[in-house]
């Protein structure tokens, strides 16, 4: 390994690879070293653009050339080229030409790479995860002057307005400076000790962010996250992350060792995972997870864990797309994109009737009908259900992805747009989220554990005739209205929505036939 | 896990143990013996003011002491309309709020729709309990209750006594809009092992107060949560199938503040069914579990008796009872 990391003028060879390729990409990797060659490989994080792995990056004096799904031949013939003294550009997808010793990946100026805005993303799929050297390649860690810029850091944010990013982030959708004034405030009044948590168990296999962000840059997450516990007087910093996904796992452990090395060991950090459910990423059930609880359920609100959390301390919880947009603005000296009520971008997972996902970096002032030049889809989508499991559906991709413009269409700011082709039936759609909805909450409140039992039976009986859509819609907004938390709040939006864009083919499976012969065979 | 680098290397600036390993919280004037009961329930933050307070509902001024949620003021006023608040249970403030059923929900000028039950009062706050939003969330809400209650009213013990029956008279609801779970098929078996207790979890509607009084109060740590969404249950935190079978000492905590006829006294099991002969509460579940231990009356749950010592006096062989009291004395 190299461990002066990947950053500097001489040759090099780049194997990229996300957590769902790494066999393959360790296959690529083993065969890059087995020539005799004088010239580094490095294996380094996912671009977010999957369908590209094994990725494979050679570099020469200012050119790089990308060989997507990289043969275990052709790297073993790059190596040689390479150590040769020449950059072979047959078969590349794309040459693009930067200075020797960027730190952020150069990305080519046609097809997928160009789209949207890579500033979170910089240097994911470039530089060594977890490598310091790489890391500060072109700036110094924030944690290391955060204390010391507190004022500076929160008055920017006052200015800035920051939302936090994802479903799982204790200040989902509203301004991160409220949650870090609240702590501070309750630090203050109860001299207790505030806990930072980075929540990272997304068990939503479409869900990719914040797997992409630790799996290709930890350090910079981990980075913002030991600056925000700096500057809220933290006394301890957690990592909640998805048991299952162990190559993000050990890319935090090993930067938060390397952070800890070369910023202080002032505050300790720790790696703990939960279940792989999607429950399990709701911001309480985390902190349930966390104290070690056996069986995971929503705590009541308010008081919010900004005011008493883990054991009762004040909690700041944060996902790494929140302190990776965090990390940016701070690191470009606290200049933004998108619109005002909303800066900074977004990351979206494009899934659904395509090949393969891909993440993609969009500033919030762009509208979500991007993703459609991102992908391969026969035609025009027929919907999209934006937001996750528990987005909302819409025919129209016309819609900026910020939060207001999101919230006002009734869909979701979590991040992943599911495209749907023309065949695809919207009934079984959202009545596949419902029974999904139905056997994963956490039972404690009657409007989610009740409401989408209900909500599930109701929609199984229109396939016997009865379709009733007042008596759905009412059960619908108590559960949005009444529920504890996010879960059951969100679990109604896309029967809610599908409804409301697709009522006609609703009541056609009341009357016997499913107008894409999807469910019922005519 | 101890080989772990990380939490290896992880130190705590108090020199204490790193925060994983600590036992779970326990609260400022709760027992500490709560720290090992495993309740499976979610440990919540405290859901009551701070200070004094003054409230409107229903364009009532309301004064509230420290320590209140905005049900309290709701209990106080005369109010325009009835906030069943079916789980909150008010007589004991070591239980709830549990806040499961939603049946509490009211508007609030500043925050909206709130559960009453288990929102702290705030100064100034004015809440209305007649908004068409805030009486249809309850009404569903009491619906969906009903929807996963056995309501064979007719053979219940709890006939007459019963809380959800209260309130489903007071509330008018003559159809639940989702109806009551009558199929034999779906119910599960009455619990009739121990002789003191019966459990009827077919009429449970979750509300916890059986759990907190088994552990918060009596600190018993009989009783638990288990299981999600549909298939949440009150179990026993010794893994035991039957209430024989768990650490109970029946001591009757959870009858007293069950609000359904899910925990019954046993000799109180009939005494409220009308009396239709060959009909009885048993026979219209079904099916019934625990029969093996019903031919030992009085015998205590053995996870207490087999911590005897040779000092201790012996089980009567006949009653399998370490007290030798009969039915006849």
């Amino acid at each position: 390994m190299a461990e002066d990391g990947s950053i500097g003028e001489g040759p090099i060879i780049r194997v990229s690879t996300s957590g769902k390729n790494r066999i393959r990409g360790r296959e690529v990797l083993h065969a890059a070293r087995e020539p005799t060659a004088s010239i580094p490989i490095v294996e380094v994080g996912p671009t977010g653009i999957r369908e590209l792995e094994p990725l494979i990056l050679a570099t020469y004096q200012g050119e790089t050339a990308f060989y997507p799904q990289c043969s275990l031949m052709r790297v073993r013939d790059l190596v040689v080229a390479l150590d040769d003294g020449s950059l072979p550009t047959k078969g590349a997808m794309a040459v693009t030409e930067h200075d020797p010793d960027t730190a952020t990946l150069p990305t080519p100026d046609e097809g997928t790479f160009a789209l949207g805005h890579r500033r979170v993303l910089d240097r994911s799929g470039w530089v060594v995860p977890a490598n310091t050297h790489d890391y500060v390649a072109s700036e110094d860690f924030l944690a290391a002057t955060a204390a010391d810029r507190a004022d500076e850091w929160l008055s920017t944010l006052q200015d800035v307005s920051l939302r936090g990013r994802g479903r799982g982030d204790g200040a989902c959708d509203t301004p991160v400076v409220d949650a870090w004034s609240t702590v501070q405030t309750v630090r203050d009044e109860r001299e207790s000790e505030p806990v930072v948590v980075v929540n990272a168990n997304e068990a939503d296999p479409n869900a990719e962010m914040d797997r992409l962000l630790l799996e290709s840059n930890p350090l910079a997450v981990l980075d913002a996250a030991l600056a925000v516990a700096r500057i809220i007087g933290a006394t301890n910093l957690l990592v909640y992350l998805n048991e299952n996904e162990d190559l993000a796992r050990d890319r935090v452990n090993e930067a938060a060792a390397e952070l800890t090395n070369k910023v202080g060991a002032d505050i300790p950090i720790e790696a703990i995972a939960g279940p792989n459910e999607y429950k399990a990423g709701e911001m309480t059930m985390a902190i349930e997870a966390l104290e070690g609880n056996h069986r995971l359920e929503a705590r009541l609100r308010p008081p919010f864990p900004t005011e008493e959390g883990l054991y009762g301390r004040p909690t700041l919880i944060h996902t790494p797309r929140t302190l990776a947009q965090i990390r940016s603005l701070f690191a470009n000296g606290g200049d933004t994109i998108g619109t005002g009520s909303d800066p900074g971008t977004r990351l979206v997972t494009v899934v659904g009737d395509i090949e393969t996902p891909l993440t993609l970096e969009l500033p919030t002032d762009e509208t979500l009908s991007v993703v459609k030049q991102a992908v391969d889809l026969d035609g025009r989508p027929k919907a999209a259900c934006v937001g996750g499991v528990f987005g909302g559906v819409t025919r129209s991709l016309d819609v900026p992805i910020h939060m207001n413009a999101l919230t006002a269409a009734n869909l979701g700011t979590n991040g992943v747009v599911e495209l749907f082709g023309q065949n695809r039936c919207m009934l079984s759609v959202v009545g596949n989220r419902a029974s999904f909805a139905e056997k994963e909450n956490c039972g404690r409140c009657f409007p989610c554990r009740g409401g989408t039992q209900q909500l599930a039976s109701m929609l199984r009986d229109i396939y016997d005739g009865a379709f009733d859509a007042e008596k759905i819609r009412e059960l619908l907004g108590t559960m949005r209205r009444s529920s504890i938390c996010q879960f059951g709040q969100d679990a109604q939006r896309p029967v809610a929505t599908a409804m409301n864009e697709f009522e006609s083919e609703f009541r056609a499976h009341a009357e016997g036939y499913c107008p894409n012969d999807v469910c019922i065979q005519t | 896990m101890d080989s772990d680098p990380i939490w290896d290397d992880a130190h705590d600036t108090t020199g204490t143990e790193p925060i994983w390993k600590k036992s779970r919280r326990v609260r400022e004037g709760q027992v500490e013996i709560n720290a090992v009961l495993a309740t499976g329930t979610a440990t919540d933050p405290d859901v009551t003011s701070d200070e004094t307070t003054t409230i409107t509902v229903d364009g009532q001024s309301i004064t509230l002491e420290p320590s209140s949620t905005v049900l309290d003021g709701v209990a106080e006023a005369d109010t325009n309309e009835s906030v069943p608040a079916l789980c909150s249970y008010q007589k004991d403030d070591r239980i709830g709020p549990r806040s499961a059923c939603r049946t509490c929900m009211v508007e609030s000028d500043e925050y909206g729709l709130i559960p009453s039950c288990s929102f702290p009062a705030r100064e100034g706050m004015d809440i209305q309990t007649d908004t068409p939003t805030a009486s249809e969330t309850r009404d569903v809400n009491l619906d969906l209750v009903l929807g996963g209650h056995n309501l064979l009213c007719t053979t219940c013990g709890k006939n007459g006594r019963c809380e959800l029956q209260e309130v489903s008279i007071e509330n008018e609801v003559e159809h639940p809009r989702y109806g009551v779970v009558h199929d034999n098929e779906e119910l599960e078996p009455i619990d009739e092992s121990s002789p003191f207790i019966q459990i009827d979890r077919n009429k449970c509607i979750l509300c916890n107060r059986c759990v907190e009084a088994c552990n918060d109060v009596q600190v018993a740590g009989v009783l638990r949560m288990e299981g999600q969404a549909g298939d949440m249950r009150i179990g026993f935190q010794n893994g035991a199938e039957t209430m024989m079978g768990s650490t109970c000492i029946s001591c009757g905590h959870c009858v007293t503040v069950c609000p359904t006829g899910a925990l019954v006294e046993q000799n109180l099991v009939e005494a409220a069914t009308l009396p239709v002969p060959g009909f009885t509460h048993s026979n219209s579940v079904g099916k019934t579990m625990g029969e093996e231990y019903t031919s030992r009356p009085r015998r205590m749950t053995p996870m207490y008796t087999e911590e005897h010592t040779e000092a201790e006096p012996k089980i009567d062989e006949q009653t399998d009872s370490i007290w030798q009291y009969s039915d006849n004395e």
